[in-house]
């Protein structure tokens, strides 16, 4: 794939779902959130006055760790449509024959 | 895309008595111990801070030991005697009665570190019987703070940590016969690491992302999905023994969000419905939904099967007080948990709760002291001379309490291998260091635009489609192909970043745990341990020829060998079925 075509591909696709909504009215730009997020989710800048950053949404765990530590109460998880109202039948996870 | 550089072009070299590779509690006692014998001790993790690594970070409520009361139930002794009913004949049983033991010592360490294991509303203890136990061997209590409190204490008894730092391949001598150290690099800044180490000991907890789950997201995912296998993975490519991989561990789960604790919801005395509005349970067991997990996973898997689904958790009958203190608790398991039926605009209270079952991990296929992962003896070692093991990586694990046992054992034992290698301190070999180096670095040279998720999920349809919770020779068969096939992709996977090159080596621990599970699983020619291992096509329990656990080796020349063992004679058997 030539970068071209990557970048015309991910202009398509949907921007992925934000798990972690940070309130830019009351987050005090402090590094907690990042310090203690399990997974190297939520990214923020040190020393510097701009939001954290949800780097990689789609590898939350949706544990609230994040919401938990957060000393200004600025964050909220969010759920995704696809936990909150999930379509896949669990038959699917049961297995299949090869043929 | 142009190949992420190093920050520097050379790794940085470090050096330690112990390297103890994850700082989960099995890591953070090995730690404490080893320092308690005057080692020098260096803990690496990808979490940011000791105090916020690991599975049980987020809290956890419940501590497993005997107390030495004057109930008669109340010893280690008493405990082990029901031990080998639990393992089923797949666990090591002098390596699990030292774990027995060291429970109530290490559970008074825990104590003397300043975690208080006391009920908060009492100051007493709160002490519950659970798993089918024969005492009250589980204290309750809030451990919120637990994980913060011992990374803490680990740190200030003199442990230095790494961190952010995912160690991927271990550094042996030229013969290949002692560990020596390990590398490793920041998933941040992208430093590497060479780490010099007279023992290493891993405690990289268990597998995830490795099936599909209701969600299809695959870090939705009921244990922990930041722990992919790795520490198996690198032991395994060194010649180190693996064990009971081919179990799986799945649980009850909302539909939605793969969550802990549903199973216990019928403890408590909710119904089990399907859509008829029938309690089902009672056709699979006569103490229905008071049933053991395996046998509740494997009903709900039934009544799926015959379309009896959606199924729900019905808590409505439950007195006013007990709904109030259910929704109170909800949250202890998982902090989000009362959030996520919030957002779904689901009262449980008065509404039934869809549910069915988890993605699959590995570990310990749902029992106390088995494990699956490195082989151990009674100190904690390895095959591999100055390589130890604890937690839920290794073949005796079993929550916080047997980890944390297990851990400070593994601790000890890596310290007295100090003393053994004083005079000879093992060369580093280059050979070793380089296939390390390269193997690390790899997928940021790559430029074939072959994603590590794309990879992965092609391993996760195969496990849920053949491996996974109904298996016939014929689906393993097909699934041992294609995942040998994926093996050979793997030098293609691309990675830009150090962030994503963490995830891209995390895929191959997880294909490469994939494999050892369909392995073992086409194997072992019978059913054994509820949902932990189902052959459709041999699905009586054999206990003439497979009371024995399945032991997984790679020789030096790259080829896989199946051994067994028993659970008295855990000398391992070449062939392992009769």
């Amino acid at each position: 794939m030539t970068t071209d075509t990557a970048a015309a591909g991910a202009a398509a696709a949907p921007a992925p779902h934000n798990p972690i909504d940070v309130d830019p009215e009351t987050c005090v730009r402090c590094m907690i959130c990042d310090y203690v997020c399990p997974g190297d989710v939520i990214h923020k800048e040190p020393r510097s006055k701009s939001l954290p950053v949800i780097a990689y949404p789609d590898e939350c765990w949706y544990c609230g760790l994040c919401e938990q530590a957060c000393p200004a109460d600025a964050i909220t998880v969010v759920f995704p449509e696809n936990m909150l109202a999930p379509t896949t039948p669990v038959t699917s996870l049961l297995g299949r024959d090869p043929e | 895309m142009s190949p992420t550089p190093w920050p520097s072009s050379e790794p940085k070299w470090l050096a330690t008595d112990v390297l103890v590779v994850g700082g989960g509690v099995a890591g953070c006692l090995a730690a404490i111990q080893a320092r308690d014998e005057g080692a020098a001790v260096l803990v690496a993790d990808k979490a940011k801070f000791l105090e916020r690594a690991g599975s049980v970070a987020g809290g956890v409520d419940q501590f497993m030991t005997p107390l030495n009361t004057e109930a008669e139930w109340d010893s280690p002794e008493h405990l082990m005697k029901f031990v080998p009913g639990l393992t089923d004949g797949l666990s090591d049983l002098d390596v699990a009665e030292r774990a027995v033991h060291e429970l109530p010592r290490v559970f008074q360490r825990l104590c003397d570190i300043g975690i208080d294991f006391t009920d908060p509303t009492t100051g007493e203890y709160f002490r519950t019987r659970a798993f089918g136990l024969p005492g009250e061997y589980h204290l309750n209590f809030d451990g919120s703070r637990f994980k913060y409190k011992l990374g803490r204490y680990t740190v200030g008894h003199g442990a230095k940590f790494l961190p952010r730092t995912m160690i991927t391949d271990l550094v042996t001598d030229a013969a290949g016969e002692r560990v020596v150290g390990a590398v490793g690099f920041n998933c941040r800044t992208g430093e590497r690491y060479v780490i010099r180490a007279r023992s290493v000991v891993v405690c990289t907890g268990d597998i995830n992302r490795i099936s599909r789950n209701i969600s299809g997201m695959p870090f939705d995912s009921w244990h922990f999905p930041y722990n992919t296998g790795d520490g198996h993975a690198m032991a395994f490519r060194h010649g180190v023994r693996l064990t009971n991989m081919e179990l799986v561990e799945a649980t009850l789960t909302p539909l939605g969000f793969s969550v802990q604790g549903t199973n216990s919801y019928a403890g408590q005395g909710a119904y089990f419905l399907n859509r008829h509005g029938e309690r089902f349970m009672f056709k699979y067991d006569p103490k229905g939904e008071k049933a053991r997990r395996t046998i509740l996973v494997n009903a709900v898997i039934e009544e799926v099967l015959a379309g009896n689904e959606p199924l729900y958790i019905d808590i409505r009958h439950l007195p006013e007080e007990q709904l109030d203190d259910f929704v109170r608790t909800l949250g202890v398991d998982r902090y989000t948990l009362p959030g996520y039926f919030a957002q779904r605009n689901l009262d449980i209270r008065k509404e039934l709760l869809p549910f069915g079952i988890s993605e699959m991990s590995i570990r310990r296929g749902g029992s106390y002291f088995r494990g699956s992962g490195l082989v151990v003896d009674t100190s904690g070692q390895t095959n591999l001379t100055g390589l130890y093991s604890a937690g839920d990586c290794s073949m005796v694990s079993g929550g916080i309490s047997v980890a944390a046992a297990m851990g400070a054992i593994a601790g000890r034992g890596a310290v007295e291998s100090l003393g053994a290698a004083e005079d000879e301190d093992a060369a580093l070999d280059p050979g070793s260091l380089d296939t390390a180096l390269a193997r690390m670095e790899e997928p940021l040279l790559s430029n074939s635009g072959r994603r590590w998720s794309d990879f992965e999920d092609d391993v996760r349809a195969l496990v849920t489609d053949f491996v996974g919770m109904r298996r016939t020779e014929k689906g393993l068969r097909h699934a041992r192909e294609r995942l040998r096939a994926l093996a050979a992709e793997e030098g293609e996977l691309d990675a830009t970043g150090f962030h994503e090159l963490m995830r891209t080596l995390e895929s191959k621990s997880i294909r490469l745990a994939a494999e050892l599970m369909t392995e073992a699983a086409l194997h072992r020619t019978e059913s054994r341990s509820g949902a932990a291992h189902r052959r459709l096509d041999h699905p009586e329990t054999d206990d003439l020829h497979w009371k024995r656990a399945i032991v997984l080796r790679q020789s030096a020349q790259g080829e896989l060998a199946l051994e067994s063992m028993t659970e008295r004679e855990p000398e391992v058997a070449v062939g392992g079925q009769a």
